[in-house]
């Protein structure tokens, strides 16, 4: 019995430790998972809670939870603000500018890769070095002697100088990864090397141009500083637009805060689904190779 | 396989051509056409702006072929703009509303802003002299003047009446009384005594009332030797820091500005609060503050100088040195500032800079009447400045906050108090040079 019992305990151990750890690491991942999510989360749950209350329950701890909703501030938004022209000017901004500049960066990206213009390439990259901010002045300057400040060309145009080397960048590592020989493949068959370009390469760099079209399209939609200072009345973008609510004597904490939902959320759902898209992307690429 | 390739690339092309024709039809350069005029204003978010707003279409009404274009910010982004927009030399620029005592010197001194001197006389029917003393020299620069007030504030003191009712204790006309009161309070343990703004910046200006009734200032007249070690100073900040520190709320955060401290009076967890007269509908509305039908009104409580709280022109308008189009411009600042609409903005709850508005009981009576005697008598007996009058006003109030953080914190206030006069010297030193 105690013979059996002991090889019981010594065969079985070493499993049950394992099947112990197993439990303690699943455990520890759940929880480390749910702190996380709840550090990312908290500010956005608070900001849709508190785009819900009036000012007064807003700074009340005890209504923080419990509280008697109000539509009151998403009527101030889209009531009394223009908030669908702000809405329409980040988005027509953001696309256009995004546009833009994967046309000009896709076919660059692909010269720099294959033709190894590694120069070109460092020189593109100062762009991104530069602070933007410290060009806002000689661009204002600029824009404002050809009397465009105000509407959406600058805007566009200063997006586009941010957006355009990073878009570069991304592709030019997604052409580096594709291989050459399915190109002179293409050729052999009678294609064009622009032909190759446009029916072979293009096709499979759909994963990476939407990884960075969203990119870019998220850093038009959240910038502030550049339309601060190059939109006008009637060209103003939701990051501006949500200033509004700061008064000098008076803050519309609620006003603020579904301003803010309505900023947040179209970024939020864009990202998820063309994040979905990214990864059919990277599959569809992964069974054709 | 060739066709289909230059199907693509044509759609390529379609796709840059659309896009381009959209931008260039966006691009629709503003200005004048056939006589037609636009009249850029920049004003900032505040229940002024608000008010004038409503009634621009009268102003483009009765001048035939001018478009009043609003361009309207939050303060910070406001500055921020100027900063970048002014710098540039820009004259898409016509009407700007302006913080006087933040940026008016610097403004001045860089130009920015056209003299308006000729201007403000030229009507006698407009007056400029019914334009306070105060306020008018905080809007002129070496003799010129360069910004029409329009907002004002003092420092008031805000109460809780059912708490001084409850523990019998008098509104307090003096620091001392005020001190004892606060610790009174704080003591019962049912909510804090005082609360003011903590953040070293931010306090600067709502510690000024106490420096001068103190019997202090930031620096000698001509601002050539800093005087922040007086001990009326000395005892500005130690009193500042012990009303907060030791009489205010618990764990008291040390970087509120108004809205905090606002809102910690508004939520009834403190029975004083001394900020701007300009703040109380943050306290005294229904749905901004849970004791709003239990605010109280007090002028500034005196110190050995008396009552001697700040009364500050908040905002200015002034016109920028470089449109062209300043005469316009100015039939605007002086259509915004005429006595008519100065009464009717003050009677929506804007404290005005204009002396007959508040000579008239119409320009008072939407003011809850201890507020309005607190305001008045600040009008009279405050002086004209809430921070140190000086080019770089951020950096100034850097310097001269950071022992009111210390005191409220129970910190070493004379070793904080003797850095920031050296600190304050050295800056000062090297503005006039």
């Amino acid at each position: 019995m105690t013979t059996t019992a002991t090889s019981l305990i010594v065969t079985t151990s070493p499993l049950q430790r394992r099947r112990n750890r197993g439990r303690g690491y699943k455990a520890f991942r759940a929880i480390m998972l749910v702190l996380v999510a709840l550090t990312f989360l908290a500010p956005v749950v608070w900001m849709v809670l508190s785009s819900f209350k009036t000012n007064v329950d807003i700074y009340n701890s005890e209504a923080a939870f419990i509280f008697t909703p109000t539509l009151k501030n998403y009527d101030t938004v889209f009531g009394q603000a223009d908030y669908v022209q702000y809405i329409w000017n980040s988005f027509f901004v953001a696309a256009v500018a995004t546009l833009l500049s994967l046309l000009l960066a896709v076919p660059a990206a692909y010269s720099m890769s294959r033709f190894v213009m590694k120069k070109s390439a460092v020189l593109v990259l100062l762009a991104r070095v530069i602070p933007g901010v410290s060009l806002l002045v000689p661009w204002y300057f600029v824009f404002s002697n050809l009397r465009i400040v105000g509407t959406y060309t600058p805007l566009v145009l200063s997006h586009m100088f941010v957006s355009l080397p990073l878009i570069l960048y991304i592709m030019m590592s997604f052409f580096d990864s594709l291989p050459e020989e399915l190109e002179e493949q293409a050729q052999v068959d009678g294609l064009t090397p622009i032909g190759a370009f446009l029916r072979i390469t293009l096709p499979l760099s759909v994963p990476g141009i939407a990884t960075a079209s969203i990119l870019s399209f998220i850093f038009s939609w959240n910038n502030f500083m550049f339309a601060l200072v190059l939109s006008g009345a009637s060209t103003k973008t939701l990051p501006v637009a949500i200033f509004d609510f700061v008064g000098y004597a008076s803050i519309d904490w609620g006003g603020l805060m579904a301003a803010a939902v309505v900023v947040t959320i179209p970024i939020m759902v864009i990202a998820l689904f063309t994040q979905k898209y990214i990864v059919s992307g990277l599959t569809a690429g992964a069974t054709k190779g | 396989m060739k066709h289909r390739s230059i199907k693509v690339v044509t759609a390529a092309v379609a796709v840059t051509v659309l896009t381009g024709g959209l931008l260039a039809g966006c691009t629709t350069a503003e200005g004048e056409e056939g006589g037609k005029q636009t009249l850029r204003v920049t004003l900032a978010n505040h229940v002024w702006t608000d008010i004038v707003k409503d009634k621009i279409s009268d102003f483009e009404a009765d001048h035939e072929g001018v478009t009043v274009e609003v361009t309207q910010l939050g303060e910070d982004q406001l500055s921020d703009q100027y900063n970048v927009k002014l710098n540039a030399g820009t004259d898409e620029i016509d009407v700007m509303m302006y913080r006087p005592l933040q940026e008016g010197k610097l403004f001045a001194q860089n130009g920015y802003l056209a003299d308006l001197s000729d201007y403000v006389t030229r009507d006698a029917a407009w007056d400029w002299n019914d334009f306070q003393e105060g306020p008018v020299e905080a809007t002129t620069y070496e003799g010129s003047v360069v910004g029409v007030p329009i907002i004002t504030e003092q420092q008031v003191l805000y109460y809780r009446t059912d708490v001084l009712e409850k523990l019998g204790i008098a509104v307090p006309k003096t620091l001392d009384e005020l001190e004892a009161a606060a610790k009174q309070i704080k003591e019962q343990g049912e909510i804090a005594g005082y609360v003011g703004r903590t953040g070293v910046s931010a306090a600067v200006t709502q510690w000024s009332s106490f420096l001068f009734s103190e019997g202090g200032d930031f620096a000698n007249k001509d601002y050539t030797k800093a005087t922040l070690d007086t001990p009326a100073a000395k005892e500005a900040y130690e009193l500042y820091g012990r009303l907060i520190g030791q009489y205010g709320p618990a764990n008291v955060s040390t970087d509120m500005s108004w809205p905090d401290a606002a809102a910690l009076f508004a939520q009834g967890q403190v029975a004083f609060y001394s900020d701007a007269s300009s703040l109380y509908q943050n306290l005294a509305l229904e749905e901004n503050s849970t004791v709003w039908d239990k605010v109280g009104y007090a002028p500034f409580p005196a110190g050995p100088a008396g009552s001697v709280p700040y009364n500050v022109p908040s905002w200015a308008l002034g016109i920028n040195n470089d449109s062209n189009k300043k005469d316009l411009a100015f039939d605007f600042v002086e259509w915004l500032t005429s006595p008519e609409l100065t009464l009717e903005v003050q009677e929506a709850g804007v404290p005005a800079a204009r002396t007959s508005v508040w000579d008239n009981p119409a320009g008072t009576a939407s003011f809850p009447p201890q507020l309005a005697e607190a305001i008045a008598i600040g009008a009279k007996t405050g002086v004209g400045y809430d921070r140190p009058r000086v080019i770089s006003v951020a950096e100034a109030r850097e310097i001269v906050g950071a022992p009111i953080v210390v005191a409220i914190t129970g910190g070493d206030v004379d070793a904080a108090i003797k850095k920031a006069q050296a600190d304050f010297q050295a800056f000062l030193d090297d503005e006039n040079d």
